[in-house]
């Protein structure tokens, strides 16, 4: 396929956000629409032993006031083991206890206030070590299914093996064994979370959403009605979308809360977080506690590793408990390690739960990994950038989990990185300046952590010579918009501009499994390919047929203006033969004469020609395609090939501490990352740039601070996401090996970029001062603490 | 008490019947139903919020309402011209990828508009000053410093 | 529902009796960027606000080898004065990464000073520049000096009815060097962790110490001065023992505690370590200022 659009770096195309008209969740108004609060628990584990609405009730404005009481009793998460409004207990801070529902924000907000809970507490536990013990407090008593609880961890045995790591490890030349920890961050996105739900006349749930699986959060949402006995169906509209870095992959307890309401009600109801609810009620990455084993030959070549890992599950189950399922992808095939042992256990606690992030376990594995990785090569004598280099992934290869790699220019990656980072003068150099580096692996092609990983699209040719593609994935901002356009283009001979893109309502868009694992380019990019052979075909088709009659006619036309003008002799026959023709810049010419100026049309005649012929005789261009990738789904040993493709890279960093107070300067960041083909390198730049950034603030400053349950900082201020003044002088490569498994050659880029950012700087804090810190974030006062620790021993 | 205000907002006079303890951005957003500045954190701390006061950006989610009577406020809406022409501030944060998932951009490029009136050929350092109270979690902030570049290299090709 | 009444006097005569009206019920506000959100966070909830943003006598910078300062000046026009960045660098240190530029548009050095946060930026500079707060009142007017302004956490002298009208910063005298620095997370839109302001006033050696003011912020309840450290400085050669020393004693009289946004332990660190930094500064900077 040729490179008229893709691989440009096309201007993005969304005029709509330069000019304040998109709309997002915030923008919406419905008419006779209702705003939503909720009422959260001040308590980290309690007895609710009763809630006094009754002042709120009163409220002038107030159209309704729910609680557990007075709503039906459904379980929901993927778990079972929530419901949207609590009942029994409250097991950490921010449960929900009652939502209001009022003529205008402010009423509701002083409805909220009058309720009054009566709570009885209970004991808690905070600490995930000791809520594993026999006789700590059980947040829940019973299971989804009522069957009573014997203890805290939950029913997920993560596990996956390969080998014999026992035997491995006794063979092992040289091994290290340590302990790393991880700790809450927030997606923090700049649009905060929010709804709109309102029932039609037939009782159908219309919900507009800011989530990224319409599909799976229709699904949930019609097992709500039905568990609530809604006769009902859902639809999901889509709006634009403040950002989402994963956290808009569940359905969350305010949009049950919201379905509720607007049951109650009859009328729109509209929820909007507030900032603190955002950073409180809206659930954060998974935090994780590892001991990370890991045993080398005398060359320095891996043989085995073995992690053991403890989540702290929080009160609830959401998407963190299975970012174990993605961990394993690292654990296993980030560089080649013949023998694995990794497990992971989740329990719960009365902290905060968990969901998706950016990476999903892959930046709180390779962390864990990466800093290992560096003690082992210490360990072995080996300089850390050549001891990647000796256990490098190479293309072509199956890892112990069944991974299929195709391209990997891994290799590659530690080249540029070594070359930029001028590592071999930079590392182990005198004061306190140091280099790190870490590596990374990540799905590419798909991933399917579900029955399907499916995605169906219609492309429908107007008149006008326009396309609008209807398609049931979702933007979270990453440009997909300006892709599709790019590749729709490319892929049928029409421009970028005659592209519309139409998303965002699961009554007429085809299904599609989501936005998530950095799948969207790709798997669309497939859709296109198919639905663009068939639509080019039936284009090509209707032109063999009018080409001739359309052109002479033009020529009678134009004869009969203008007397002087001759009507050209020509050979018409090649044009009724499809195969000789070919549609670009949305023009259709002869493929063997493509600067004939006569033999050409624009494909818009063609298309209206077909349109009007007639009497029965009409006819439009609509094609479909539902792709859905060659990946497998993980069997029961945590084993098969999940992805077409994996995506790998490199991030090196250079920085300076500053040794009296700990503080730390990036001085120079080089990110090398393979994506298969570019589509659009601006764009390509851009996920690289933002995730770096995302990836350093998880690496040095940003941390939910939890305090017996409660978040401690729940703002932007206390919040330290890096502000533009933090300047990181960064460089991306991008490494194009031309992936064959992927539409115009590419992989997924959406999450890699903040996968190795962390271990990259631990690893370059070590080389410059000598002390390693295995929690996250590094804050200059671990650091400080460690020097002063390292002073005094020496 | 509802009290009824007088200002002009993009070139335009209204008139809105306010309450003294809303926020400019909860007049421009509800009232006027300009949804272009974004409410983020309600704090001040986010600046998607920013508009402009008599041709200086501020935080509209904590501006006191009544302040602004009588003056020029000038927000995302108004840059365009009238045919629909982009601002080559919106043009450039299009050809330079500094818009990802727009909730920043319209407090981000007023920010960027009120800078570049004053300064048409910003360093680094001043532009991400300027910008230093406009948070973006998508771009990482460098696409964006390159759009303002490209945008103070347009604004000034214009003025020749 | 929640709400109160926002006026806009003119004069400060205006604003003085409206204050004496409303009593109690009443708080002032000018920029509003500290007094909005606590309000929306319900920590202040008076039924009449008394904005000052209007009263422009209140927005003024006059540099005349002293300095005066209007309350109601904005630290954007602070940060882009360039006699302030001159001749008081320490006051330009202070607001220039002080918020953001959307916040110095509205926020107050006045409002800033009267908020009276531990954090305050505006503070420690301040106190070692020795400034002079004059307050009025419709009972009349009195002048205290910054160090004794501060009572306690988020609280002043000032009385209901008083409005502080300007800051008076007497000038300094020569091979003056003066100095803020704000220990932060991240290099914009933070609260400092721990601050430290420094004015010295070096004899003509440019090397020893005549007059040593030495301010912290987030280093005790309220922004204070180490008055102990200041004078065991004055009279020495400025060098790494003595300042290592100085840094010790005002660890002595500071009293920092332990929050959300650091730890005891790590402000101690801090003023030692900073406090040698900014000493440094100030030499620089009378250097500088000598060699024009």
């Amino acid at each position: 396929m040729g490179d008229l659009f893709v691989g440009k770096s096309h201007a993005r195309v969304d005029t709509e956000k330069v000019t304040g008209r998109a709309e997002f969740i915030n923008d919406i108004k419905l008419p006779r629409m209702l705003y939503g609060k909720i009422l959260y628990s001040d308590r980290p584990h309690a007895r609710i032993k009763n809630i006094d609405t009754s002042a709120a009730e009163k409220l002038p404005g107030v159209r309704a006031v729910l609680t557990g009481f007075n709503t039906p009793d459904v379980p929901v998460g993927f778990l079972g083991d929530q419901k949207a409004l609590k009942k029994d207990k409250v097991r950490q801070y921010r449960d929900e206890v009652a939502a209001v529902a009022a003529v205008d924000e402010d009423i509701a907000e002083e409805a909220i206030d009058l309720i009054k809970v009566e709570y009885e507490d209970l004991p808690t536990v905070f600490d995930p070590k000791e809520a594993l013990k026999k006789d700590a407090p059980l947040i829940h008593e019973f299971d989804a299914r009522g069957k009573p609880r014997r203890n805290n961890i939950l029913p997920l045995p993560w596990k996956l093996t390969a080998g014999d790591v026992d035997a491995a490890r006794d063979a092992a030349a040289y091994t290290v064994k340590d302990e790393f920890s991880t700790t809450w961050v927030h997606q923090a996105c700049m649009g905060t979370s929010g709804g709109i739900a309102h029932f039609d006349t037939n009782n159908n749930l219309i919900f507009r959403s800011v989530t990224n699986v319409p599909f799976g959060g229709k699904d949930r949402l019609d097992m709500f009605l039905k568990n609530c006995k809604i006769s009902g169906q859902t639809r999901v509209l889509t709006p634009f979308v403040g950002g989402s870095f994963g956290s808009k992959l569940d359905t969350d307890i305010y949009e049950f809360i919201l379905v509720l309401l607007a049951w109650e009600t009859k009328c729109p109801v509209k929820i909007i977080f507030s900032r603190k609810e955002e950073f409180v009620a809206s659930p954060p990455r998974q935090p994780t506690i590892a001991t990370v084993e890991h045993g080398c030959d005398k060359d320095g070549k891996l043989t085995f590793r073995h992690v053991d890992m403890l989540l702290d599950n929080g009160a609830y189950t959401s998407w963190g408990a299975t970012t174990p399922s993605v961990m394993m992808t690292s654990m296993s095939s980030l560089y080649r390690v013949p023998n694995i042992h990794y497990v992971a256990t989740c329990v719960y606690t009365n902290n905060i739960y968990a969901q998706a992030m950016r990476g999903y376990g892959n930046p709180q594995s390779t962390f864990v990994i990466e800093q290992s990785m560096d003690q082992l090569a210490e360990e072995a004598g080996i300089d850390p950038m050549e001891f990647r280099r000796i256990n490098a992934n190479v293309p072509d290869e199956v890892t112990p989990m069944g991974l299929k790699i195709t391209t990997c220019p891994l290799a590659e990656c530690l080249d540029e990185v070594e070359k930029k980072l001028d590592w071999k003068n930079k590392h182990g150099a005198e004061g306190a300046r140091g280099v790190g580096v870490a590596s990374f692996i990540h799905v590419g092609g798909g991933a399917r952590v579900y029955l399907s990983d499916g995605q169906g699209i219609i492309l429908k040719a107007d008149d006008e010579g326009k396309i609008t593609m209807i398609t049931g994935g979702t933007d979270q901002g990453q440009g997909s918009e300006t892709i599709i356009r790019q590749m729709v283009a490319e892929a049928t001979g029409f421009r970028p501009d005659d592209v519309n893109i139409f998303l965002g309502d699961t009554d007429v868009c085809p299904w599609d499994v989501g936005t998530h694992a950095s799948r969207h380019a790709f798997i669309t990019g497939h859709a296109i390919l198919l639905a663009a052979e068939d639509f080019k075909r039936k284009i090509l088709d209707l032109a063999a047929t009018w080409m001739q009659n359309l052109i002479q006619a033009n020529f009678k036309r134009k004869a009969r203006r203008d007397p002087d003008f001759e009507i050209p002799q020509l050979d018409y026959v090649p044009l009724s033969n499809p195969d000789n023709l070919e549609i670009q810049n949305g023009a259709v010419f002869l493929k063997d004469d493509p600067e004939n100026k006569h033999l050409r049309l624009k494909v818009s005649q063609i298309l209206r020609k077909a349109h009007m012929v007639g009497t029965g005789k009409g006819e439009m261009v609509i094609s479909e395609a539902f792709y859905d990738p060659p990946n497998e789904m993980l069997d029961r040993e945590g084993k098969g090939n999940l992805s077409c493709c994996y995506t790998f890279g490199t991030h090196g960093v250079e920085v300076e501490v500053d040794t009296e107070t700990g503080q730390v300067t990036i001085l120079k960041y080089v990110a090398a990352h393979d994506v298969g083909r570019a589509i659009n390198p601006m764009l390509v730049d851009g996920q690289i740039f933002g995730a770096s950034v995302m990836g350093t603030g998880y690496g040095l400053t940003e941390e939910i601070l939890v305090q017996d349950g409660r978040v401690m900082n729940p703002n932007l201020l206390d919040y330290k996401m890096l502000t533009a003044k933090d300047k990181i002088p960064m460089e991306s490569v991008i490494i194009e090996p031309i992936e064959p498994t992927g539409p115009f050659g590419a992989k997924g880029i959406g999450e890699p970029a903040c996968v190795p950012s962390a271990p990259a700087i631990a690893n370059a804090i070590y080389d410059a001062v000598g002390v390693r810190i295995k929690d996250l974030p590094i804050t200059p006062e671990k650091i400080l603490a460690a020097l002063k620790e390292k002073k005094a021993g020496d | 008490m509802k009290k009824t205000i007088g200002f002009s907002v993009n070139g335009n006079s209204v008139e809105v019947e306010v309450r003294p303890h809303w926020p400019l951005l909860r007049v421009l957003r509800d009232e006027l139903e300009l949804t272009g500045a974004k409410p983020g954190c309600g704090e001040g701390e986010c600046g998607a919020c920013t508009v402009l006061v008599d041709g200086i950006a501020v935080n509209s989610c904590i501006y006191p309402v009544l302040e602004v009577e009588g003056r020029e406020v000038a927000t995302i809406e108004g840059l365009a011209d009238k045919d629909n022409r982009l601002h080559p501030i919106q043009q450039a944060f299009l050809d330079k990828a500094g818009v990802q998932c727009g909730f920043c951009t319209p407090g981000m490029i007023m920010s960027v508009k009120a800078l570049l009136e004053e300064n048409l050929n910003p360093t680094e350092d001043q532009i991400r000053h300027a910008v230093a109270g406009n948070m973006c979690r998508c771009t990482g902030y460098v696409q964006i410093i390159e759009s303002v570049r490209h945008a103070a290299g347009l604004m000034s090709q214009s003025k020749e | 529902m929640r709400t109160f009444e926002y006026l806009k006097p003119v004069t400060v005569q205006e604003a003085l009796d409206l204050l004496d009206r409303y009593g109690e019920k009443a708080r002032l506000i000018a920029g509003g960027t500290d007094a909005m959100v606590m309000w929306k966070q319900k920590k202040i909830s008076p039924d009449f606000f008394i904005s000052l943003r209007n009263v422009t006598d209140l927005n003024s910078i006059k540099v005349q080898g002293d300095l005066t300062i209007g309350s109601g000046t904005t630290h954007r026009s602070l940060e882009l004065s360039p006699e302030i960045r001159k001749d008081f660098p320490v006051i330009t240190d202070a607001v220039v990464n002080l918020g953001s530029v959307q916040v110095r548009n509205s926020a107050t050095i006045g409002g800033n000073i009267c908020t009276a946060a531990p954090s305050a930026d505006t503070a420690p500079p301040l106190l070692v520049l020795e400034t002079m707060v004059n307050i009025i009142a419709s009972k009349g007017g009195r002048s205290v000096p910054i160090d004794e302004f501060f009572t306690g956490p988020s609280q002043t002298v000032l009385e209901p009815g008083e409005i502080v009208t300007d800051f008076h910063i007497a000038r300094p005298l020569p091979n003056t060097g003066m100095a803020y620095w704000k220990h932060t997370r991240r290099k914009a839109m933070d609260l400092p962790i721990l601050g430290v302001a420094a004015l010295i006033s070096f004899e003509d050696d440019l090397k020893t110490c005549k007059k040593v003011r030495i301010g912290l912020g987030v280093a005790a309840p309220t922004p204070m001065r180490a008055k102990q450290a200041e004078a065991f400085l004055e009279g020495k050669v400025l060098e790494a023992g003595v300042l290592e020393e100085a840094g010790k004693i005002a660890v002595g009289e500071a009293q920092p505690r332990t929050s959300v946004r650091g730890s005891e332990w790590y402000r101690k660190e801090l003023i030692g370590v900073l406090l040698k930094r900014v000493a440094l500064i100030c030499q620089e900077r009378a250097k500088g200022a000598a060699d024009k």
